[in-house]
């Protein structure tokens, strides 16, 4: 990575015993797109409230290029944002919310014009510039809040969960939206959500957050194939977690019915040995061909035909119910219910926590 | 819904009567006092057995009924705007603050609202003899501001409490500093709720007699204290022109405060 733009330095908030966010530490190049995904409470908006100045930091420090921000009340940090709830100003008109940040800069009114102009080209609402916020949908009012806070070429633009109340659709359109915006102004974003599509979609690198703290940081290949911990393995995708014993001599790993699975990646287990908590993507198996080791013996109880993959459910020998998503040339002699299966994985693949 | 209204049978006609009843009980003194307003007659005789505007004539000649007029009006245009922005104030602090005791205070602020007005005015009554604000145009713009306060203060806080504070944040990231962004944006979104309180800050304080009486001197009287002291002396047909005049106002007003209500934003 280039030298940092902005620096998230080992931010920590408490509001008296309660730890909203602990530890956060991140570096964001210009122009980049990173996305702070996470649960609810999670502690995403906490920092980037932090950033934004609404709250003072507990501990660390926010650097934008180079120079602390935390002194710099939030009306002088020239930073961009959309929130999750609507916030156009209700008495002023689409074009006068956007003028309203260079109107404050006191700018020539030829040169607002100009830019307001512009910045409704941009989110493609030139033609309702005199409506009232009350008479656009919610979708038009955050491409108006998108515009308005883009109005005054901001370093960086934070959006807050920004199209969370708006229904899947709509939500998919304004994203290409944010996607080619994005692309055209080369604005640094720092976008929050506990949508892990939205992120996938469209993020340069995401930051998982759980309970406060960054759990992993990387791109969404990183988070899905090389998931750092349990929780994020969890959190994006489907998983099956099974149990298993690690056996250190062998580097294997054996499941309840004996199944031994050798080869598996050990790199966030602990020093012992014994009971770990090993993870298979849906989509990792394979039907058994012959050879291949592990094999997994099981019976179907559910299938679904969904086109681009079959999805089944299968019961294994210990009583336990995996997902697995079996792509279309795998599926060339159909998969009954009730039928007896054999899967296999690639080890390389499993995850052991 | 469990109490139908169309569903109630015969009851429905009966609570048609009761609510007819209560209207007329509400507005019929009303009727006649406007009604005897314009009538002839000197001794208030209902039905008038004619019309004239005599009435106002006298009232609008006597230089006494016309300084009350202006005392009153001067007085309740000062309590509103001075309740209006004390309101503000407060309302702020009770919407946006984080504070123990807020509920208290909260409470103490509407208390003027629910306490005997006597009780209110014989306090205020000792309270001013030795500031010696009796009397006083500004003796009584403090007592009238008390009682109109708990008004402005609930007025305004239900707009600052349906005002999301995430608007102001967005002003204040926009570049306009807090105070800025409170003027420039924030005002102008609940000045629906800032015109009630003013109206009905006016209101509290035009129509007010109880503290007024105690406040009110020879020369500094207002409009409700002149009617009072005109009536204990004689029954003349000018109170009901003077009445109508003050029922005429306070109607108006109300019919400014629901036309502000309705353009509310939702
Ligand atoms: N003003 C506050 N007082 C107390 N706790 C708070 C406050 N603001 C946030 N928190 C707590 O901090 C945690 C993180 O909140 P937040 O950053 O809003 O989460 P997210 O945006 O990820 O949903 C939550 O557990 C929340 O309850
Ligand atoms: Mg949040």
């Amino acid at each position: 990575m280039t030298r940092p733009f902005l620096s998230i330095r080992n931010i920590e908030k408490t509001y008296g015993r309660v730890v909203a966010v602990q530890d956060v530490s991140l570096d964001i190049a210009q122009g980049e797109f990173v996305t702070f995904l996470g649960p609810s409470g999670s502690g995403k908006s906490t920092t980037l409230y932090a950033i934004a100045g609404f709250l003072q930091p507990t501990r660390g420090d926010v650097l934008l290029g180079g120079k602390s921000l935390l002194s710099v009340p939030s009306n002088k940090r020239n930073i961009g944002m959309v929130f999750q709830r609507y916030t156009l100003f209700p008495h002023l008109s689409v074009a006068d919310n956007v003028a309203f940040p260079l109107r404050v800069r006191r700018q020539p009114k030829a040169e607002i014009d100009a830019k307001v102009a512009a910045m409704l080209k941009l989110v493609r609402l030139e033609t309702m510039a005199d409506r009232m916020p009350a008479q656009m949908s919610g979708g038009q009012q955050q491409r108006v809040a998108l515009a308005r806070a883009l109005a005054y070429d901001p370093p960086i633009l934070l959006m807050d969960e920004p199209l969370s109340a708006l229904d899947k659709k709509l939500r998919e359109e304004i994203q290409i939206e944010i996607k080619r915006i994005h692309n055209e102004t080369g604005v640094t974003i720092l976008y929050v959500t506990h949508d892990q599509e939205e992120a996938l979609r469209l993020s340069d690198r995401i930051a998982l957050f759980n309970a406060g703290r960054i759990e992993q940081l990387g791109t969404g290949h990183d988070l899905y194939e090389k998931p750092a911990s349990r929780f994020v393995a969890g959190f994006i995708g489907n998983s099956n977690f099974l149990h298993g014993k690690l056996s250190r001599s062998d580097r294997s790993i054996t499941l309840p019915d004996g199944t031994a699975i050798q080869g598996v990646a050990l790199d966030k287990v602990g020093p012992g040995q014994g009971d770990v908590s090993i993870m298979i993507r849906p989509d990792h198996f394979r039907l058994h061909n012959g050879e291949a080791a592990p094999r997994l013996v099981g019976t179907v109880t559910d299938t679904t035909y969904l086109g681009e993959y079959t999805q089944l459910t299968v019961l294994t020998a210990w009583g336990g119910a995996l997902s697995v998503r079996l792509p279309p040339d795998d599926r060339a002699s159909p998969v009954e219910k009730g039928q007896s299966i054999a899967l296999t994985c690639a080890p390389l693949d499993v995850r052991a926590f | 819904m469990l109490l139908d209204f169309n569903r109630l049978g015969g009851l429905r006609v009966a609570l048609s009567a009761i609510a007819f009843l209560v209207g007329a009980f509400l507005l019929l003194p009303i009727v006649v006092i406007v009604l005897l307003s314009f009538g002839s007659s000197r001794y208030l005789q209902f039905p008038p057995p004619a019309w004239t505007l005599r009435w106002y004539e006298e009232l609008f000649d006597n230089p006494d009924w016309l300084a009350s007029f202006a005392t009153s009006f001067e007085i309740a245009v000062v309590v509103a705007v001075a309740a209006t922005l004390l309101g503000l104030m407060a309302s702020f602090g009770l919407a946006r603050g984080r504070f123990p005791g807020k509920e208290a205070l909260r409470a103490l602020f509407l208390t003027p609202m629910v306490m005997p007005v006597v009780v209110l005015a014989v306090a205020l009554y000792a309270f001013f003899l030795r500031l010696q604000l009796n009397g006083t145009f500004v003796g009584f713009v403090i007592a009238h501001t008390i009682i109109a306060l708990p008004f402005a203060i609930i007025s305004i806080s239900n707009a600052l409490e349906g005002f999301d504070k995430s608007i102001e944040d967005a002003a204040v990231l926009c570049g306009a500093s807090p105070l800025e962004a409170k003027l420039r944006v924030t005002l102008p979104a609940i000045r629906s709720g800032l015109f009630g309180a003013a109206i009905f800050s006016f209101l509290a304080s035009w129509d007010e007699v109880v503290v007024a009486i105690f406040m009110a001197s020879p020369d500094l009287q207002t409009l409700p204290v002149r009617i009072f002291s005109t009536l204990q002396q004689d029954l003349s047909p000018v109170i009901a022109a003077v009445s109508s005049i003050l029922v005429a106002l306070t109607v108006l007003l109300m019919a400014v405060a629901a036309i502000f209500r309705r353009g509310k934003p939702a």
